[in-house]
């Protein structure tokens, strides 16, 4: 970390003396076209620091790093970016950082642009015909509904079927489900007529106009708050058909529950922005891009441990009611989806769990990963069609104790 | 958005003396028994000159507290902590009228006939001033260092407000008027990512990850915090810890768990890390039964020696 390899901090520092803003503003556009979220606040900080520290190559890293980043997950794509453009070569500090188990971040390459919204579909076709003998258990309800609403028709009808045009109904129909978690009692307290602890200092405020007579009792109660909703979505190809519909619920969540949502099919990516921004599809795309071998299967386990060590544990999990939304079909280990649900369960309010192949006849959770992780949930449903997310909704809200064993076999 | 100055006013003289370069501070926090890494030193350093707030992110464990902590006593002004929770609200950090007394007050007036106007009883005898405040009203010359502790775990909005507060460096208390800040505070922000900053909040921060320190500095903070360690114990512990870091445990030891290893074999008087040193001292730096489990799985001598 010593001396510029190539010189080609010198220039850069050169040009950054000749023309402070230039060269910060191409550093922060090719750091933007790396996906980093690139503000002109940032680039005159970059400046500024730069000028208080001099233009070695050291002093330039750390300007550019302290001031252009703003999480962990950047850090990879910013080494590389300022590699390329400050020398042309990697390993910028020469030290090791970062968490080396940290998901892929895009390459200094621009990103192109979005890709078109299909991404999920294509792998669809084996899952369907997995469940499919469950499909005469389903009313069809399009053909008796002579004055039935497209609601109504569409209410009986398997996720997996839908057309795009059918899907955009279905939109408007899963952001009418308002998902809610059970309340649990919040640290502070409000004023209250009849509440249950008696508020002194409130009380002796208003004495005050009393010549200091405590006439009138003040009283305080607890606030209520909703419980946090974390969503873990299984977005491999045999949820394909489900996933859509799953995540245009999950928008409605984040948006109005605050739900912290994660998909996954190889690799745990954490969407909760790009859903609260209304871009599911977006998070989808960028979902697939982060898993590149996404229709090639899930590691349910690992992105279960994943979850636990990077988010659950830290507080993200505890007390919230976590939904996770796959047919548990795990090509690794069960042991490990088996030990992290054990762990998730006891960080964790309530689990739900949310299998469409639940609905499918004959059904029984005995092998693989979803035998494995039902000891440690506490309501398993099926969310198959839209009709059946209504029972999703409700198990979302129900307080702790209430169990569904054995209710998959009907 | 509020009016902001035009350009960086630049740090007070007095700090431009005290920290006139990175080597300077990083020095003054060795002096102060905290060694920091280049980025981190850098990190303060811009934090200070800028002026900027730092946010300071890592596993815990790292040392994101006691930077702020090393900071203040490097620049010899106090240490001001915020600690921030769930629910937490303006009367808690910023201030709070002081009832009882105003209330005696009252009492007293009345029993001596005299007469007490509303301006007697919102004097700044009466005001309690919470952690924001008394960091604003540091008199300087140099700036006082306000740790905001953990600040994922307070409410959106209340970073918002903080976030204003930062900003103008000034406080409006409706009854007192406005108070500025003679000399605004050096802002530490932690985080342990629970939960994602807002934007706004990042984009005025400079952004600091706290990693694990190399070996050899890990060698020497424990050595530092464990005065008379010896360096070969010092040296075993360490190896350890990395490779528990690496393997496959649910809460990798910090440093602070290293300290609490060394310090816990010293007082056995060890003096290299062995297989049933190591057993007898476990419960110092694994924390959950199934670490524990997985490394006398592993085995213990495999700490030792085992590959990195």
């Amino acid at each position: 970390m010593s001396a510029p390899p190539g010189g080609g901090a010198s220039s850069f520092g050169r040009a950054l003396a000749r023309d402070a803003p230039i060269a910060a503003v191409a550093l922060g556009r090719a750091l933007r076209a790396a996906g980093l979220p690139v503000t002109p606040d940032r680039s005159r900080t970059f400046v500024a620091a730069a000028g208080l520290l001099g233009a070695g190559r050291k002093a330039l890293y750390w300007a550019a790093r302290l001031s252009f980043i703003s999480s962990r997950d950047q850090l990879a794509a910013f080494d590389a970016v300022f590699a390329a453009v400050v020398d042309g070569i990697a390993d910028p500090a020469g030290e090791p950082r970062g968490d080396p188990g940290a998901p892929a971040v895009p390459r200094a390459a621009p990103r192109a642009a979005e890709p078109p919204r299909t991404a999920a579909p294509a792998t669809g076709g084996a899952a369907s015909e997995q469940a499919g003998g469950a499909r005469p258990l389903e009313p069809q309800t399009v053909a008796i509904g002579v004055g039935a609403s497209p609601d109504e028709r569409l209410s009986g009808t398997r996720l997996d079927e839908l057309d795009d045009a059918e899907l955009a109904i279905v939109a408007r129909l899963v952001r009418r489900l308002a998902l809610a978690t059970p309340p649990r009692r919040a640290r502070r307290s409000r004023a209250s007529r009849r509440g249950e602890h008696l508020d002194v200092r409130a009380t002796l405020r208003r004495s005050r106009r009393t010549a200091g007579d405590p006439v009138a009792q003040l009283h305080r109660r607890r606030r209520e708050r909703l419980r946090p909703l974390v969503a873990l979505l299984d977005v491999s190809g045999s949820m394909a058909p489900y996933a859509r519909a799953y995540l245009l619920l999950l928008e409605g969540a984040a948006r109005g529950a605050r739900a912290e949502t994660f998909v996954f099919a190889t690799r745990l990516t954490r969407v909760t922005r790009a859903l609260r921004q209304g871009r599911a599809h977006a998070a989808l795309d960028r979902a697939s891009r982060a898993a590149p071998d996404w229709a090639g299967g899930t590691r349910l386990g690992e992105a279960l441990r994943t979850f636990n060590d990077r988010f659950g544990r830290r507080g993200l999990a505890r007390d919230a009611v976590v939904v996770v939304l796959s047919d548990g079909w795990e090509r690794g280990d069960p042991a490990l989806v088996g030990r992290e649900m054990e762990r998730l369960a006891r960080l964790a309010y309530r689990i739900v769990w949310v299998n469409p192949r639940v609905a499918a006849p004959g059904f029984a959770p005995l092998t693989g990963g979803m035998a494995a992780a039902l000891p440690h949930i506490d309501e398993l449903v099926s969310g198959h069609s839209v009709a059946a997310l209504d029972a999703v909704v409700d198990a979302l809200q129900r307080h702790r104790g209430w169990r569904s064993a054995g209710s998959w076999r009907g | 958005m509020t009016a902001r100055p035009p350009a960086r006013a630049g740090a007070p003289a007095a700090l431009v003396e005290r920290v006139p370069d990175v080597a300077t501070l990083a020095t003054a926090l060795d002096a102060c028994d905290y060694l920091a890494d280049d980025g981190l030193a850098t990190a303060m350093f811009l934090s200070l000159r800028l002026p900027q707030p730092v946010l300071l992110e890592g596993e815990a464990g790292v040392g994101k507290t006691e930077a702020a902590r090393a900071l203040a006593a490097a620049l010899g002004t106090p240490l001001i902590r915020l600690q921030c929770y769930e629910g937490m609200d303006s009367s808690e950090a910023l201030y709070e009228w002081n009832y009882p007394r105003q209330l005696l007050r009252i009492r007293l007036a009345e029993a001596g006939g005299e007469d007490v106007g509303e301006d007697d009883l919102f004097g700044r005898e009466y005001l309690v001033r919470r952690p924001v405040l008394e960091a604003i009203e540091h008199p300087g010359p140099l700036p006082a260092v306000l740790l905001v502790d953990e600040l994922d775990r307070a409410d959106h909005d209340f970073e918002a407000f903080l976030l204003e507060l930062l900003a103008d460096a000034a406080v409006t208390v409706p009854e007192l008027g406005t108070i500025r800040a003679a000399v605004p505070p050096a802002v530490v922000l932690t985080s342990n990512r629970t939960r994602d900053l807002h934007d706004a909040l990042k984009r005025r921060c400079l952004y600091h990850w706290i990693d694990y320190p190399a070996p050899a500095r890990e060698v020497e903070i424990v050595r530092r915090r464990v005065p008379g360690s010896a360096r070969a114990l010092a040296e075993d512990v360490v190896g350890a810890l990395g490779r528990m870091r690496t393997a496959d445990v649910q809460k990798p030891p910090g440093i602070a768990e290293g300290i609490d290893w060394v310090a816990a074999l010293a007082l056995l008087g060890a003096e290299r890390l062995d297989g049933e040193a190591a057993e007898r001292t476990l419960g110092a730096v694994l924390k959950y039964r199934e670490d524990q489990e997985a490394v006398r799985a592993a085995g213990l001598e495999s700490l030792l020696r085992g590959p990195r």
